[in-house]
């Protein structure tokens, strides 16, 4: 076994020892990934996972590093970039991907990419023509 | 101020050009010619063409420190730097059966799966899958 090996398993041993809260966690990371477009909120989510929202908050934190919200948000953002490189306009992808208004979902958009939707659909669109040669 | 290339110190541009694509399956970007044989190569991720490019740098070739630094990390299993995938243990599959060597096969570590293979020009590259 090597260095890197032998540390990982340390790691492991101090960190990741409660096998319960990982799978918890892992279960509502999965459940954000597969209702990022419905309405989601620390209720619904410490409902449907049967522990308080407040813990759920706290764990979620001390493994991904994230609020389950900041989480959701990185989420959204990630396919409502593969929605406008596919061309679709973007009022349509702020509903597509769960955002309840274009300008909330603009705002965050700036914040986050640094570009508005519409800036960053034109960039593609103009990648996309250079790669072919036009 | 934007992050467009990071860099891997590798011992052979032209076999690192070949692992990185015709193995891992990047796409060469930039292929400048430099000083000498070499080149200001850089590859990127298929489905990210537009995203963060590899430097495949000869650095360990040219500069004796970065060469002990390399063989360094390499010794203790060290990765020099991770790349994300959707399935660890799919991917893992993929590259045993290119011939790829794994120093650590496909290993849970909390909220992620992670694997660490050898890229054939000094380097550990660490897989990781989010949990």
């Amino acid at each position: 076994m090597n260095y890197y090996q032998t540390e990982i398993n340390r790691i492991r041993r101090i960190c990741y020892s409660n096998d319960k809260q990982l799978k918890t966690v892992i279960a509502i990371r999965n459940f954000i990934d597969n209702n990022f477009d419905q309405e989601l909120n620390l209720d619904i989510l410490s409902r449907t996972h049967f522990t308080s929202k407040y813990h759920l908050l706290r764990l979620f934190k001390r493994y991904y590093g994230l609020t389950p919200k900041q989480y959701l948000t990185i989420k959204r953002i990630d396919e409502s970039k593969k929605c406008l490189t596919k061309g679709m306009k973007v009022s349509d992808t702020c509903y597509r991907v769960g955002f309840g208004t274009p300008s909330s979902f603009s705002t965050l958009f700036k914040r986050k990419i640094g570009l508005s939707p519409t800036s960053f659909e034109k960039e593609q669109l103009s990648q996309c023509e250079s790669a072919a040669g036009l | 101020m934007k992050v467009k290339v990071v860099s891997i110190p590798v011992q052979n541009q032209e076999r690192a050009l070949t692992f990185y694509t015709e193995i891992v399956g990047f796409v060469k970007k930039h292929d400048v010619p430099l000083s000498e044989n070499n080149r200001w190569l850089t590859v990127v991720a298929k489905e990210e063409q537009e995203g963060v490019e590899v430097l495949l740098e000869p650095s360990p070739e040219n500069f004796e420190p970065a060469k002990t630094y390399q063989k360094a990390l390499f010794d203790t299993g060290i990765p020099h730097t991770q790349f994300n995938v959707n399935d660890v243990q799919k991917e893992y599959e993929r590259l045993i059966n290119l011939g790829v060597t794994f120093s650590l096969k496909p290993t849970e570590m909390g909220t992620v799966k992670i694997a660490v293979f050898d890229d054939t020009c000094g380097n550990n590259i660490q897989l990781v899958e989010m949990l």
